[in-house]
């Protein structure tokens, strides 16, 4: 007798392109989307989530995390500093405390809870996806994305010919890390000017970080790591916790404005 | 005879105004207060809430953007002409209400200084030092070397004293910045950055150092000899009037020093009752 239940092909086939066209009509027009499924991205997803809200993770790798895999030097240990450990603990991640007010965790356990949190929290995830361009509407609010499968860019012209599809959303969150890619977009644009890292040698920069987490222009915010290109904050090493919090702290200015037009 | 008693009388300093900063951590204003009245007894001594206070409605939106251009974006640029973006403004206006915390982005000192009194017009007195206490990083233009170097200390009317400069403006030992350089070149996490920091402890001082209250002391005292003299610093590295440059100077002149140099003791004796502005 078999283990599994008998199935066609098509069937599978029809299961997974109906699921995937359904959810396709479904996130075409949306609260939010997300642009980077990293720490901050997947953090500031998983808040919106939880408050009844409709978020679409954009990420152009097949692996959802980014960086919060591996820690500094391609170790795996995962360095938190206080107060973020709190999110740690709402995540039940379990974590060691280094020395007073420095936590660490394994960088594989804390990055597949937080992906379970998101999606056990509603996110939908579109991966192996990249944003492509903008959709801008009255005096240049953003008001969505275009996007096309990551394979695309990778192969010759000739075969890629490939259109993409266009989502809108009433915010859109920049959280590609240190490229900023969204952000760029506007520059190239000439709608904003970013200045780039800052060239001075900063001891404190991850408060900034989590503090100017926020809208960089009438409806893109920006959070994680692509806050210090947009405002040209000191580059910092792999601080974890500041992606975290400034994923919050972009999750409750989305919440506030959404909340403010009407949600 | 008459004139010139009434006029030496009208240049009197009467007043030192602290400004607290924008939040307080690493500070204690009442400590400096005191510090500030045992060189100045004839001289009232107050302290007063920030300048940009967070109930403060009026022009916030003005005073955002202001702030937003005084922003140093290329430490090349000594003029620093930009249109501020949308997300600068925004955050200077969540700021000014105390929905966000200032810190990490370098302003230029002069021009914040020059909002400070524009903030002020008509609460500023030339018979009263004041002092603002800012937790934002400041820099000002340097002609020696064309670049943007941060500042402990920015005087002028008001002065301005930078709380993360105290941290991040006087160099560190150099072997600190290269073993640092060297750690971030392999791509060392904030655990290993934090190892390096511990066994420099002592050589300079830090963000949460109870140390730093004894540098606003100097600092506060720097301000009001530009106030009274325009002359705010001093050439010997253990006096409190040292502008120093490097950590382990500030440490010197600040923590270790026992006070001031032989000929600003007596300068100072002179001012402790008759605190006259002599410019």
């Amino acid at each position: 007798m078999p283990i599994f239940e008998k199935s066609s092909e098509s069937s599978v086939t029809r299961a997974i392109v109906s699921q995937f066209a359904k959810d396709m009509d479904g996130f075409a027009d949306t609260d939010v989307i997300i642009i980077g499924g990293g720490p901050s991205g997947l953090m500031a997803a998983r808040d919106l989530a939880l408050k009844k809200v409709r978020v679409l993770v954009v990420e152009r790798n097949n692996y959802l995390g980014g960086g919060f895999w591996i820690g500094g030097f391609l170790m795996n240990t995962l360095t938190i500093r206080a107060p973020a450990q709190k999110v740690l603990d709402e995540l039940d991640i379990a974590y060691e405390e280094y020395e007073k007010g420095l936590y660490v965790t394994p960088g594989p356990l804390a990055c597949s809870k937080l992906i379970a949190a998101a999606c056990e929290a509603g996110v939908k995830i579109l991966n192996m996806t990249s944003f492509d361009d903008l959709v801008l509407r009255e005096k240049n609010r953003v008001a969505g994305v275009v996007i096309n499968w990551s394979p695309v860019a990778t192969l010759p012209r000739q075969i890629s010919c490939v259109d993409p599809v266009a989502l809108e959303a009433k915010v859109v969150i920049d959280a590609t890390g240190h490229d900023a890619s969204v952000v760029k977009k506007l520059e190239e644009r000439g709608l904003i000017k970013t200045p780039g890292f800052g060239a001075m040698w900063i001891e404190k920069s991850e408060d900034a970080v989590v503090e100017h987490s926020g809208f960089a222009h009438p409806g893109l915010i920006v959070i994680g790591m692509s806050v210090s290109t947009t405002f040209g904050l000191p580059r910092m090493g792999p601080t974890f916790g500041s992606m975290l919090l400034s994923g919050r702290r972009g999750a409750e200015v989305a919440y506030d404005y959404l909340k403010k037009k009407g949600h | 005879m008459t004139t010139s008693r009434r006029k030496a009388t009208d240049r009197r300093l009467r007043k030192i105004e602290l400004r607290e900063p924008e939040y307080l951590e690493d500070t204690d204003i009442g400590a400096v207060r005191d510090f500030l009245s045992t060189y100045f007894p004839s001289v009232e001594v107050l302290v007063k809430p920030p300048v940009i206070r967070q109930d403060w409605k009026t022009d916030i939106d003005a005073v955002a953007e202001s702030l937003a251009r005084c922003r140093v974006k290329n430490p090349s640029d000594a003029v620093q002409s930009f249109e501020p973006m949308f997300g600068e403004i925004d955050y200077e206006r969540r700021a000014a209400v105390g929905q966000a915390k200032v810190g990490g982005i370098v302003y230029d000192g002069r021009k914040y200084s020059n909002l400070l009194y524009s903030v002020l017009a008509g609460e500023l007195r030339i018979d009263c030092a004041s002092i603002a206490f800012t937790q934002r990083l400041l820099s000002t233009f340097s002609r020696d070397d064309l670049r943007h170097h941060l500042r402990t200390v920015v005087c002028g009317f008001p002065s301005v004293v930078s709380i993360p400069g105290i941290v991040e403006a006087p160099a560190k030992p150099k072997e600190y910045y290269l073993s640092r350089q060297r750690l971030e070149a392999i791509g060392a996490g904030q655990l290993q950055l934090e190892e390096l920091k511990s066994s420099f402890r002592g050589r300079f001082v830090d963000y949460g150092d109870p140390r730093m209250v004894d540098v606003m002391k100097g600092l506060a005292l720097q301000a009001v000899m530009f106030h009274l003299t325009l002359k705010p610093f001093c050439d010997h590295a253990e006096c409190r009037l040292f502008n120093a440059h490097w950590q382990e100077d500030l440490v010197k002149s600040q923590i270790a020093s026992t006070g001031l140099c032989k000929e600003h003791q007596e300068i100072l004796v002179r001012l402790r009752d008759n605190p006259i502005i002599s410019w």
